[in-house]
């Protein structure tokens, strides 16, 4: 019975999971190129430091000589759990297979003991990323519930998929710990383009829209006040604010 | 370095200047003034705006971006010196974003405002705008932070959002609200309320004062036709930082080039970048008319940061794009035109101790950093770098036109400043270079507040004095037969 549902995540769920996860990861990528584009469009300046931008992006996408001048532990602990994220899912052994059957081609995997080394490593930083959110206040002030649910669940298809291929455990706990595996793993990438893991795709794209966002529409200002029905009460006038109510008859609908 | 202020300082830092009968009229609990402005349906009316401003603007690109990205690491706390001073986690960057963010999110995508009917969530209240108001205007957008967020996202743009918000409820520091009013439709014309004779009689005496000490006639043009350069300084610059505009003078005497200062609009100042897209775009157009009365061929701002940015960055939005008039800063003009050998200078002329204060409008993003470092190599014996400087810098505590509210002075001097006092001190340097009237004005008080020992001073302030007037020497002899 257990291995028809293990079956059936790894074959069609795992399709359709991986499916929705490049969909909605399409979606929000051509959503923001979109942006990007009608911003540009709506731009009389249309001046872009490229240079600039590409540089620091570079420098965040490969962060080695920056990610230590602040928090170094933090920084290094981050990496090498980002590190782990991205190779052990992808050229692990036993996953090739899996990619196989979608893509129709393979690459090398990485050696069993590199890969099980590196996956205990993503479970070790997995926690200390946990407690560290936990435990350093700034951290806490600022964290969501998505924050702290992360870590925990990027533990359980790693954690399982360790002891499912290291652990001498009975037959049964095994498909027990491979089910839960294969659909946490599968809940997981569904849930990417819907939470802050979205960044794996948008991350690059941040410095180019800051720079886009900082170029103002010509005029914007003007249509603002007009659209709020206080074309002539620009904010710099005697007491623009001040009384509303005989404005209102201008008032242009806004969605809300 | 500890830069946690204690008890004693906290009190100070945070006693708000205004009384109780205000704040209650008001319904507003923010330690800066603001003028009166309509309460009904506050709540409706900061959505309606933000609802306008999204349609005419782009920032909904960014805040779907943001919104989409925040991975909440809080790694831009290391950065920040206003938390790294009070250690209060509203004064954190992304906690501080977070509040219009969460606004956003409730009110403008489709996900929120499902949630929001699911869990009925009210939605905005009053006291998140107080908040907000509060919040937006302790940060001083000097944009260290965003140098720290691995996921690239500017705080300092959802400041410079909140506050135009704000703005549109008439919730501004009323510092700001008046010089822009005086700016744009006051009779001077400019922040200052400087009348132009007042400023020709304020240029002639500075005229005769560098004749007295110079022994040459070193002029102001004014109302030059076709000349190359139209010069807009911090027009504070003309009540305060005289010999800073000396030097200035000093320097196109010693290159020869034609520039001039237009009775039309002569002040570089533009609150807008701190708190509204539609007076950066008005006050740009003041410039951009003079240029155009006076047949100007480029644009230079004098010592002054934000001047500076909104020019360089904000004339090519507003007037032209890509066939905008160049605009150049007076640091980058000493510095080309002494590489290029027209303006000579004495070395070792300063012989006390100086360091070099970075305006974040300049160097954050990498634009005036080597420049002035260079020039003042090359006339100071004895000058030292702090820590950290260049695109790192720390701000001086003033920025986002905080330094213009003079009513939250302890709280600039005590949390904003802070860093930047004690990385003063630390130089043991006897003048500290700021080309930049905000900053100038912030770290004058920031000494006298927190008791260091050391003097403000523009960099043209030190370059006038080791100016070689090569090319007038003969001017200068025929000058001293006439008298």
């Amino acid at each position: 019975m257990l291995e028809t549902w293990i079956g059936f995540g790894q074959g069609p769920l795992f399709r359709l999971c991986l499916a929705l996860m490049l969909l909605g990861l399409t979606r929000i990528f051509l959503l923001t190129i979109i942006g990007m584009i009608e911003a540009l469009r709506r731009n009389e300046d249309k001046i872009i430091p490229w240079k600039d931008l590409i540089g620091k992006t570079i420098s965040w996408l490969f962060p080695l000589k920056r990610l230590f001048n602040k928090r170094p532990v933090y920084s290094l602990i981050s990496l090498i759990f980002h590190i782990g994220l991205i190779i052990v899912p992808l050229f692990l052994a036993a996953h090739l297979l899996l990619w196989k059957n979608v893509t129709g081609f393979a690459v090398s995997a990485i050696p069993k003991l590199f890969a099980d080394n590196l996956t205990l490593t993503v479970i070790i930083c997995s926690i200390l990323l946990f407690l560290m959110r936990l435990f350093y206040q700034p951290a806490r002030a600022i964290s969501r519930k998505q924050d702290y649910l992360w870590p925990i669940l990027l533990i359980i298809p790693f954690l399982t998929g360790y002891i499912c291929s290291n652990g001498s455990i009975s037959p049964n706990a095994y498909l027990l710990l491979m089910l839960i595996h294969v659909y946490s793993a599968n809940l997981i990438m569904v849930m990417i383009p819907f939470t802050k893991i979205a960044h794996c795709v948008l991350m690059p794209f941040s410095q180019l829209v800051t720079a886009i966002g900082w170029k103002f529409p010509k005029g914007a200002g003007g249509r603002v006040i007009e659209t709020l029905g206080l074309k002539n009460r620009p904010t710099w006038v005697e007491k623009p604010r001040l009384v509303y109510e005989d404005l209102t008859p201008e008032k242009e609908e806004v969605s809300v | 370095m500890n830069l946690l202020i204690n008890k004693e300082e906290r009190e100070r830092a945070f006693k708000t200047p205004k009384k109780e009968n205000v704040i209650e009229k008001q319904q507003l609990s923010v330690r800066y003034h603001v003028e009166d402005f309509a309460l009904e349906n506050r709540p409706q009316r900061f959505l309606e705006a933000f609802a306008a401003i999204l349609k005419h603007t782009n920032y909904r690109l960014v805040l779907d971006h943001y919104v989409r990205i925040s991975a909440k690491c809080s790694r831009c706390t290391s950065n920040c010196q206003i938390y790294l001073a009070t250690g209060d986690e509203q004064d954190i960057p992304c906690f501080r974003s977070e509040l219009l963010l969460k606004v956003y999110r409730r009110h403008f995508t489709i996900s929120g405002m499902l949630r929001g009917r699911v869990f009925g969530d009210p939605g905005l209240q009053n006291e998140q705008i107080q908040e907000m108001a509060e919040s937006f205007y302790n940060c001083t957008a000097c944009k260290r932070c965003s140098i720290e967020c691995p996921m690239g996202i500017d705080h300092a743009i959802i400041t410079h959002l909140g506050r135009y918000i704000l703005s549109e409820l008439g919730i501004t520091p009323r510092a700001l609200v008046v010089s822009t009013r005086e700016q744009l439709i006051g009779k001077s014309g400019n922040t200052s309320a400087i009348p132009v004779p007042a400023l020709l009689d304020t240029l002639e005496f500075l005229t005769e004062d560098m004749e007295e000490e110079k022994g040459i006639n070193i002029p102001f043009p004014i109302d030059q036709d076709g000349a190359e350069y139209l010069f807009l300084p911090a027009v504070s610059d003309f009540l305060m930082e005289a010999e800073t505009l000396m030097g200035n003078a000093a320097v196109f005497k010693a290159t020869g080039d034609s520039w001039t200062i237009g009775t039309g609009y002569f002040d570089g100042i533009n609150y807008g970048l701190f708190y509204s897209d539609h007076i950066l775009e008005e006050v740009l157009h003041k410039i951009e008319a003079e240029t155009k009365r006076l047949n100007i061929k480029t644009i230079l701002i004098g010592e002054c940061g934000h001047a500076s940015r909104s020019a360089k960055y904000f004339y090519p939005t507003y007037c032209g794009g890509k066939e905008a008039l160049p605009v150049v800063n007076i640091l980058e003009y000493s510095w080309k035109a002494w590489k290029e050998g027209r303006l000579k200078i004495k070395p070792n002329v300063i012989k006390e101790k100086v360091t070099y204060h970075d305006p974040c409008n300049f160097a954050r993003s990498g634009w005036i950093v080597d420049q002035p470092r260079e020039l003042l190599k090359a006339f100071c014996q004895d000058y030292v770098e702090m820590t950290p400087s260049g695109r790192d810098n720390i701000c001086c505590g003033g920025g986002g036109g905080t330094v213009s509210i003079d009513e939250i002075r302890p709280y600039r001097t005590t949390i904003g400043g802070r860093a930047k006092a004690e990385q003063i001190r630390a130089t043991g340097a006897k003048y500290c270079v700021a080309p930049c009237a905000n900053c100038k004005k912030q770290l004058k008080e920031l000494m006298e507040d927190n008791n260091v020992d050391c003097e403000i001073v523009g960099l043209h302030d030190l370059l006038y004095q080791a100016i070689i007037f090569e090319n007038v020497e003969d001017e200068k002899e025929i000058h001293h037969s006439l008298t």
